[in-house]
């Protein structure tokens, strides 16, 4: 579960203040996998890194209990300078996991070959999202945070993430940032709609993609 | 009516009834004729003559319904009768009954044994009635009969051909061939049956020749360039089709074949030029429009060919060809929407064909942004568990995880500490070596073999750069923690404390490392010397390394908003390399130079170290609790701003 109290963020870019959240009280609730919307820009990342920890709020206070694992985003977090194997391994003991069967599962599990023993920097894209999933699975997080990378590798490969998000997902939520309304469909059961630094939670993700797209053709 | 009925009704009773009747028939009167013919009193054979005269009468005048009556009635009375049969099988055929006509025929062949002529009106009727089989049957038995006639064999090659029994009809064609070897028809129909029948060199031979015997005839030459372009011959048929267009231009088929013939040349442009013409003379032929779409589209000029895509199917919306090539033009024109929509429709007109079931799906795909359709529908979450919300994590175990990440921070930073360096951790020790050999040399000849204190140059300059070393290290290296570690920062447990304490941490664990190495190593060549104060050396340890570290703390969030200070920060310890009292002590300076030296805190802080170690060194400038409370304010200040700015650090860069 995670609770957004009185929580603000803006952002100073290039043509002034952009604010993501504007006091904003939102309860994801647990048992229950959250979809969030919102147009290109409204910060639909920004949040994911707030709700994570990755990012500090501006004002208020963002609660968590249970283990909310790292967004997993195209951003890396990873080490480019470190092989994939250091980077699991600092995962590992960062989180407090056993070594051994850890850095076993990531090396499994992203099929990074030889690529696994070489800096991450040396990695394509798709091999670094392969390595991010990876390490994030296995890892047994209560919460899933999920950041537009939904549809990565190959078609093996997201059956394999899918299947292994499908048999987390029994015990495990998400909150899941992507464009694709057939994936919020299937992961998420509740929606969150982020628009003008306003988050508005949704009991059903249909309701959420309809007033989604009614807000888009209203601005269009 | 009714009185003309009776007029000759009167007739008949006065006279004998043959007779009323030929006077009825003379006088027009046949509709009374007929309706009293039935109960006249005349034999079967002359009731049904008079059917038949009736019968032609009402032919003449135009009354066909009446006309088949009659001869329906005749044909009834006495079907064996050669003349009524013959009389029969003309009217029906000529008022378009041709199973009647066929069943006349076949009683007429039956009179005339051998009458090739019969058999082929037969056939011609069955054919026309539908009912094929018969039709083949007569006219092979005409042909059989009379083999040495054209048209008997042409008629029974066309029927075998129409079913489909392309060998059987290429008999036929053949010996009609014979018989007329330069039949421009007989030759096109044969090549025909060779074509479906695979013998496509013979059937275009026989197609080209029969296009020289008759050069203006339409069908031919469209066979002739048909055949050329199975045969891919394309630039011979667009130059046949051409040719017969320019003697006859108003040929549609023509040009819808020359556009073909075109495209498969390579030349869309004239292609397309070619369907426009078609176009022009039958404007609401679909396929037309298909293949004018198909040309748009292999130009790439999709809102085109989508408009004759679309204007095929609203003039033949069954057709699934111009669904699917809709569907085409659509996706690659990124109306995803409207090739979503007729793919459905694709798919519910034709449900079994895989090609289109597949070209559907990729649609899909792209809408839905995914490749190859790879959903994998989770199950739903029948009761989802109830989890008791975990208490936040007390004290102990946030900094049991705190350790845990600057603990996993020092072993990550040990990768990195060297860089791509071959010496790697070896250079941590040659540093401060190189520093101590060089000064030791340059000043053993300077001073003449003796140092400030002690005996040992090597063991005066130790005391001098260890110290300094540790400061300047762990400032250093703290400066760049948050912009190397920039990535690791994304992940929530680590924060900017923790990549700049493992930095300074890892620092002071090397520089100690170092320290006892090289002082184990003076020992081990007969150097030795111990300090004489060991918990004094260490809290001057301690206390530049928090001296470090506050600076540390400083450089690295200053560093991380303007990026040119770890530049200034090394040009700062370089002069503090002069001002620190390594390679001297302040007691050599003037006075009031020293009284100046005294106020830098890493010269308290060798002289502190110094002091420790040996034991006849006491400079009265020492303050220890100076340099204690310089460090701590430092600290201060480098937590403090690290604290304020946190927010900034943790944005991604």
């Amino acid at each position: 579960m995670i609770r957004l109290e009185h929580v603000s963020k803006a952002y100073r870019t290039r043509n002034g203040r952009k604010i993501v959240l504007d006091d904003a009280n939102a309860t994801f609730e647990a048992s229950h996998n959250f979809g969030i919307l919102g147009v290109n820009g409204a910060g639909k990342s920004t949040l994911i890194r707030l709700l994570a920890g990755s990012e500090l709020p501006d004002r208020g206070a963002v609660r968590r209990s249970g283990r909310v694992s790292f967004p997993l985003g195209f951003g890396g977090t990873f080490h480019g300078a470190l092989s994939g194997r250091e980077n699991a391994a600092f995962i590992a003991r960062i989180y407090g996991a056993a070594m051994r069967p850890t850095i076993g599962y990531v090396e499994d599990f992203a099929e990074l070959g030889e690529y696994f023993e070489m800096p991450v920097n040396t990695y394509s894209a798709g091999m670094r999202a392969r390595l991010a999933f990876a390490a994030c699975l296995a890892i047994d997080f209560d919460l899933y945070l999920i950041d537009e990378v939904t549809e990565v590798g190959d078609q093996r490969f997201r059956r394999k993430c899918a299947e292994a998000f499908r048999a987390r997902m029994a015990h495990s939520d998400i909150i899941l940032v992507t464009h694709n309304p057939q994936t919020l469909r299937q992961y998420c059961d509740r929606g969150a709609i982020l628009a003008n630094g306003a988050l508005s939670l949704y009991e059903d993700i249909g309701a959420a993609l309809t007033q989604h797209h009614r807000m888009i053709q209203e601005t269009a | 009516m009714i009185e003309s009925i009776a007029k000759v009704r009167d007739n008949l009773e006065l006279s004998s009834d043959a007779a009323g009747l030929e006077r009825a028939i003379a006088a027009g009167d046949l509709d009374s004729c007929r309706a009293v013919l039935h109960e006249c009193a005349v034999s079967d054979s002359d009731r049904a003559a008079f059917y038949c005269r009736l019968g032609e009468a009402f032919f003449y005048r135009d009354q066909t319904e009446a006309a088949l009556e009659c001869a329906r009635s005749a044909f009834e009375l006495q079907p064996q009768r050669e003349s009524i049969a013959d009389f029969c099988a003309w009217l029906f055929s000529n008022c378009g009954h041709h199973n009647e006509a066929a069943a006349a025929y076949e009683r007429l062949i039956v009179c005339r044994p051998g009458w090739a002529a019969g058999h082929r009106h037969a056939s011609g009727s069955f054919a026309a009635a539908g009912d094929i089989d018969r039709a083949i049957q007569h006219a092979a038995r005409a042909s059989e009969i009379e083999p040495g006639r054209l048209e008997f064999a042409v008629h029974a090659g066309c029927l075998l051909a129409g079913i489909g029994l392309h060998q059987d009809a290429i008999g036929y064609f053949s010996r009609a061939a014979e018989i007329e070897p330069d039949d421009p028809l007989v030759l096109r129909h044969l090549s025909g049956c060779l074509l479906a029948a695979d013998n496509r060199e013979l059937a275009l031979d026989l197609a080209l020749r029969a296009h020289r015997l008759a050069p203006s005839d339409r069908p031919t030459a469209h066979h002739a360039t048909e055949l050329l372009l199975r045969c891919d011959c394309c630039a011979e048929a667009a130059q046949l089709i051409s040719a017969a267009l320019a003697a006859d231009a108003s040929d549609t088929i023509g040009y819808r074949l020359l556009s073909a013939a075109e495209m498969l040349c390579g030349r869309t442009e004239e292609a397309l030029d070619a369907i426009d013409r078609a176009l022009a003379r039958a404007p609401a032929e679909a396929e037309y429009h298909l293949h004018r779409g198909n040309l748009f589209y292999r130009l790439a000029r999709f809102e085109e060919a989508a408009a004759a895509f679309d204007r095929a199917a609203l003039l033949d919306p069954d057709n699934p060809a111009t669904k699917r090539s809709q569907l085409t033009v659509y996706f690659d024109s990124g109306r995803y929407r409207e090739a979503l929509a007729v793919g459905g429709a694709l798919i519910r007109d034709a449900p079994d064909n895989e090609e289109y079931a597949r070209a559907v799906l990729r649609v899909l795909n792209r809408r839905f942004e995914t490749l190859d359709g790879d959903y994998v529908l989770l199950g739903e979450r029948s009761a989802p568990p109830i989890r008791i919300a975990r208490s936040p994590s007390g004290f102990w175990s946030a900094a049991q995880t705190q350790w845990r990440v600057i603990h996993a921070l020092i072993i990550r930073e040990t990768r990195t500490r060297f860089g791509d360096s071959t010496l790697g951790y070896g250079w941590a020790l040659l540093e401060p070596i190189l520093h101590i050999l060089m000064l030791s040399l340059v000043f053993a000849v300077l001073m003449h073999g003796r140092p400030p204190i002690g005996t040992q140059f090597f063991i005066f300059y130790y005391t001098g750069i260890i110290p300094y070393h540790i400061f300047v290290h762990t400032s250093s290296s703290m400066t760049y923690a948050v912009t190397a570690n920039g990535s690791l920062l994304q992940l929530p447990l680590v924060g900017t404390f923790d990549v700049i304490l493992a930095r300074g941490l890892l620092e002071l664990v090397t520089d100690i490392l170092v320290a006892v190495i090289l002082l184990a190593g003076f020992g081990a060549i007969g150097l030795g010397l111990l300090p004489h104060d060991f918990s004094g050396v260490s809290a001057a340890v301690a206390t530049v390394w928090l001296l470090g570290c506050g600076f540390g703390f400083l450089n690295a969030v200053v560093n991380a908003f303007f990026k040119s200070w770890d530049k200034i920060w090394a040009q700062l310890t370089r002069i503090l390399y002069f001002c620190s009292g390594i390679f001297y002590v302040p007691g050599m300076m003037p006075d009031w130079i020293r009284d100046m030296l005294a106020w830098n805190p890493v010269l308290q802080a060798v002289d502190w170290f110094r002091a420790s170690f040996f034991v006849d060194y006491a400079p009265h400038w020492l303050d220890r609790s100076y340099l204690a409370a310089i460090a701590g304010l430092v600290l201060l200040a480098g937590l403090t701003l690290e604290r304020i700015l946190r927010r900034r650090l943790s944005e991604p860069l």
